[in-house]
């Protein structure tokens, strides 16, 4: 069985397994070895048409699920245990780690151990100097951070021993899992998945969500985000409601809000005629988990540096913390005040009514944010309220009585969307979105549906002095090509660094670096008379290539041959490259955008 | 592979020099794609939009006073065809590429936005004014029906 064997040995199969591919397609044709690369999702892969439907898979921060379109409409599928939703977390025991999908022990009485590790869609793809690394200190296992800007330590507590492990691994694991679920029930093998992502993943941290499926055997075929798979399933249930209102006229415009446990996306989608436009997106770190952790620190103020040192005692003392204030959340969505009643050991005892205006009030940031966002979607979809037909409210934090509030306020009591199970539609959508890459066809019509995605965040390069200039600003639609002309800083520059950023920050360091290269050989000329064209292109996969050019005015060939780079190519420590670079060029190979002459 | 660059530079209607680049080394390996295209669609569209498309309205098959519905779902309909994900789903001979749709995207876009389509529909007119001959005389050749361009006998003549 896959998923009694420790991951270690997983990763042997599958290297052993890579480097077979490689041997046997590398000679013959050099082309073939990018398609065996780990990480890599190649547009060339999918043409190949796969006769497989591809299933769809949410991980959530607390919960997981998989589902799939079994030829007439979408189905989840369920663990051994009759579960839909499987927590999602991985307890680590004498090396053969377990996760949510099978195990049987209950969830909050492995919290006490410290060997159970869970969160990792927080902290994938993060370096110790993001706050939300921070803020997971107080989880009930090792996050230790050095805060330079390299990835965090993460560890289990197994017999008394730090077993370090990896977000990228607890995710493969638990996708393993889902995987043997899923190959069990429809009785043939799985390759291919859908994955739903939050708005906000940088694209880094979706090279790292496409590992963990490489280490778990599983080919990506798209990462949506998880509101635009709420908007494909949006956009089936309104061609299913109306087949005949194709094109024209009768568009109907949805405002979806997805609050998990880890994230909160906002997208405003346009659909008629089974074709769903994404007109903008908007998300955050924030979610369920901000509501727990202020609520744990309203209940015991000192807690922070209760937990700083680690030991088995304090994590029981975390654990307990914590179980007790996530229940109190959950009844506090029925009722308007509740009695926290837990002995946390050692003489501390927390005894206390807490009400719900507490409980908004405690939060009151996240649930500004969470309005900020809305409000930013709209205005980048150029609509009003008013504009908006379908309120859709979707993910665990839609129970919360203050989310579904903020939401209808803005709406002015406009009634939410029905007809979509709030912890479901997110992996439907990604079922769906399964069948329709797979090249799936219904006969009655209801995988005639396309959505067209938007890039949620700005891709640039610094230039301008330490300024972000995007060349794709966000909601672009893709595929996109864009390009921006820049200009040497001063006379005679021969050389340009290129630093590839993204985010929505004005100044560079404020975003993401996804990679760098330098530009040679520029003909030396005064400065601001090359034109050194930055042109990036992101393909239907969501593969961004850089293509950099150099032309002197007056001539049509280019002056060096054209620099073309797949991003991301920063693999690890951004904060330690971002530094380094400018420590060791600060200005000197700087590039400003070159005005365009009229 | 390498990229030749010794065409004769086209005034492609929005420049950038990359991007001649690219849609000519993309072209080059799309001549199979756009042959069985023509059997497998009943529009010979993706044969059209590989030359610059003489006018954004060309793109989206419209005529010049196209109103914003028609414009709207015309780029609706023409999506599902050239979308890369439809084309992989209709012709899965497909590739993938990108080409075909972001230029209806950008023909969109523009049209979409009214004052964006009136200061389109004025440069349109200033180079049907006979600026550029290149661009008049595809054209005058290519429309036989529908919009008529704003010709006059001094422009033809000067050319």
């Amino acid at each position: 069985m896959l998923n009694s064997l420790p991951m270690f040995l997983l990763m042997i199969i599958y290297v052993k397994s890579m480097y077979e591919y490689d041997t046997k397609w590398g000679m013959a044709e050099p082309a073939a070895y990018t398609v065996a690369s780990d990480s890599e999702t190649t547009g060339e892969e999918k043409s190949s048409s796969f006769p497989e439907i591809a299933i769809g898979v949410d991980i959530g921060t607390s919960q997981c699920s998989v589902a799939v379109w079994n030829g007439s409409q979408v189905e989840l599928l369920k663990n051994t245990r009759n579960q839909k939703m499987m927590r999602s977390y991985v307890t680590f025991k004498d090396d053969i780690p377990s996760g949510g999908v099978s195990s049987q022990l209950s969830h909050e009485h492995e919290l006490l151990s410290g060997a159970t590790i869970f969160n990792m869609k927080r902290l994938i793809g993060r370096v110790d100097t993001d706050p939300v690394v921070h803020s997971s200190k107080t989880l009930p296992f090792l996050v230790q951070t050095l805060d330079i800007g390299v990835r965090p330590f993460i560890a289990a507590l197994v017999n008394n021993m730090w077993r370090s492990t990896t977000p990228e691994e607890v995710l493969a694991i638990f996708l393993v899992e889902l995987r043997a679920l899923a190959e069990a029930q429809l009785k043939r093998p799985i390759r291919n998945v859908v994955l739903t992502v939050p708005v906000s993943f940088s694209r880094f941290q979706l090279t790292r969500i496409e590992r963990a499926c490489a280490m778990a055997g599983l080919h990506v075929l798209r990462l949506m985000p998880e509101p635009t798979a709420v908007a494909l399933l949006y956009g089936q249930q309104q061609q299913q409601a109306s087949h005949d209102n194709m094109g024209s006229g009768s568009e109907k415009i949805a405002l979806i809000f997805n609050m998990g446990a880890g994230y909160c996306d906002v997208a405003v989608t346009a659909t008629a005629g089974g074709v769903s436009q994404i007109k903008s997106l908007a998300g955050s770190t924030i979610g369920g988990e901000d509501l727990l952790q202020n609520m744990m620190s309203h209940l015991l103020p000192d807690s922070e540096s209760l937990f700083k040192s680690h030991g088995v005692k304090e994590i029981k003392l975390m654990g307990l913390l914590r179980v007790a204030t996530q229940d109190a959340i959950h009844r506090l969505s029925s009722q308007t005040s509740v009695q926290v009643d837990v002995d946390l050991g050692d003489g501390l005892k927390i005894c206390k009514v807490v009400d719900r205006d507490e409980f908004e009030e405690v939060n009151k940031k996240v649930f500004k944010k969470c309005e900020s966002l809305i409000m930013q979607c709209l205005q980048d979809a150029k609509l009003e309220v008013e504009d908006v037909n379908d309120v859709i409210i979707v993910g665990g934090c839609s129970y919360v009585p203050k989310v579904k509030n903020l939401v209808t306020n803005i709406f002015k009591g406009k009634e939410l969307y029905k007809g979509m199970n709030p912890l479901e539609a997110a992996v439907c959508g990604a079922a769906v979105e399964g069948a329709v890459a797979s090249g799936i066809n219904d006969p009655f019509g209801n995988l005639d549906l396309l959505t067209i995605q938007a890039t949620p965040l700005a891709i640039g390069i610094r230039a301008d002095g330490n300024n972000f200039v995007p060349v794709i600003p966000r909601n672009t639609t893709m595929p996109a090509r864009k390009d921006v002309v820049f200009t040497t800083i001063r006379d005679n520059q021969t050389e340009a660094l290129i630093l590839v950023y993204e985010g929505e920050g004005k100044k560079a360091e404020e975003n993401h670096l996804l990679g760098y290269f330098k530009i040679v050989g520029i003909p030396a000329a005064p400065k601001g008379v090359p034109e050194i064209n930055v042109c990036m292109d992101i393909d239907a996969s969501n593969v961004l290539r850089v293509l950099v050019g150099v032309v002197m005015p007056g001539s049509r060939q280019p002056a060096i041959p054209v620099m073309e780079v797949r991003m991301p190519t920063v693999d690890d420590g951004h904060g330690w490259c971002a530094e380094s670079l400018n420590r060791t060029y600060g200005a000197t190979l700087d590039l400003v955008t070159l005005q365009k002459k009229a | 592979m390498p990229t030749s660059l010794t065409l004769p530079a086209l005034p492609a209607v929005s420049g950038g020099f990359l991007r001649r680049l690219n849609s000519e080394r993309i072209s080059s390996r799309q001549i199979p794609i756009n042959a069985s295209a023509s059997t497998a669609e009943a529009r010979p569209a993706v044969v059209e939009s590989r030359r610059p498309a003489a006018s954004l309205y060309e793109v989206l098959r419209l005529e010049k006073n196209a109103s914003p519905t028609e414009i709207k779902s015309a780029y609706r309909s023409l999506a599902k065809l050239y979308h890369p994900d439809a084309a992989v789903q209709r012709r899965p001979e497909h590739n993938g590429d990108c080409e075909d749709f972001i230029e209806i995207r950008n023909a969109y876009e523009t049209l979409s936005d009214p004052s964006a389509r009136a200061v389109y529909d004025l440069s349109l007119m200033a180079a049907l004014g006979g600026r550029n001959r290149r661009f008049a005389r595809s054209l005058s050749m290519n429309y036989s029906s529908g919009f008529n361009p704003t010709r006059r006998w001094e422009t033809d003549q000067c050319w």
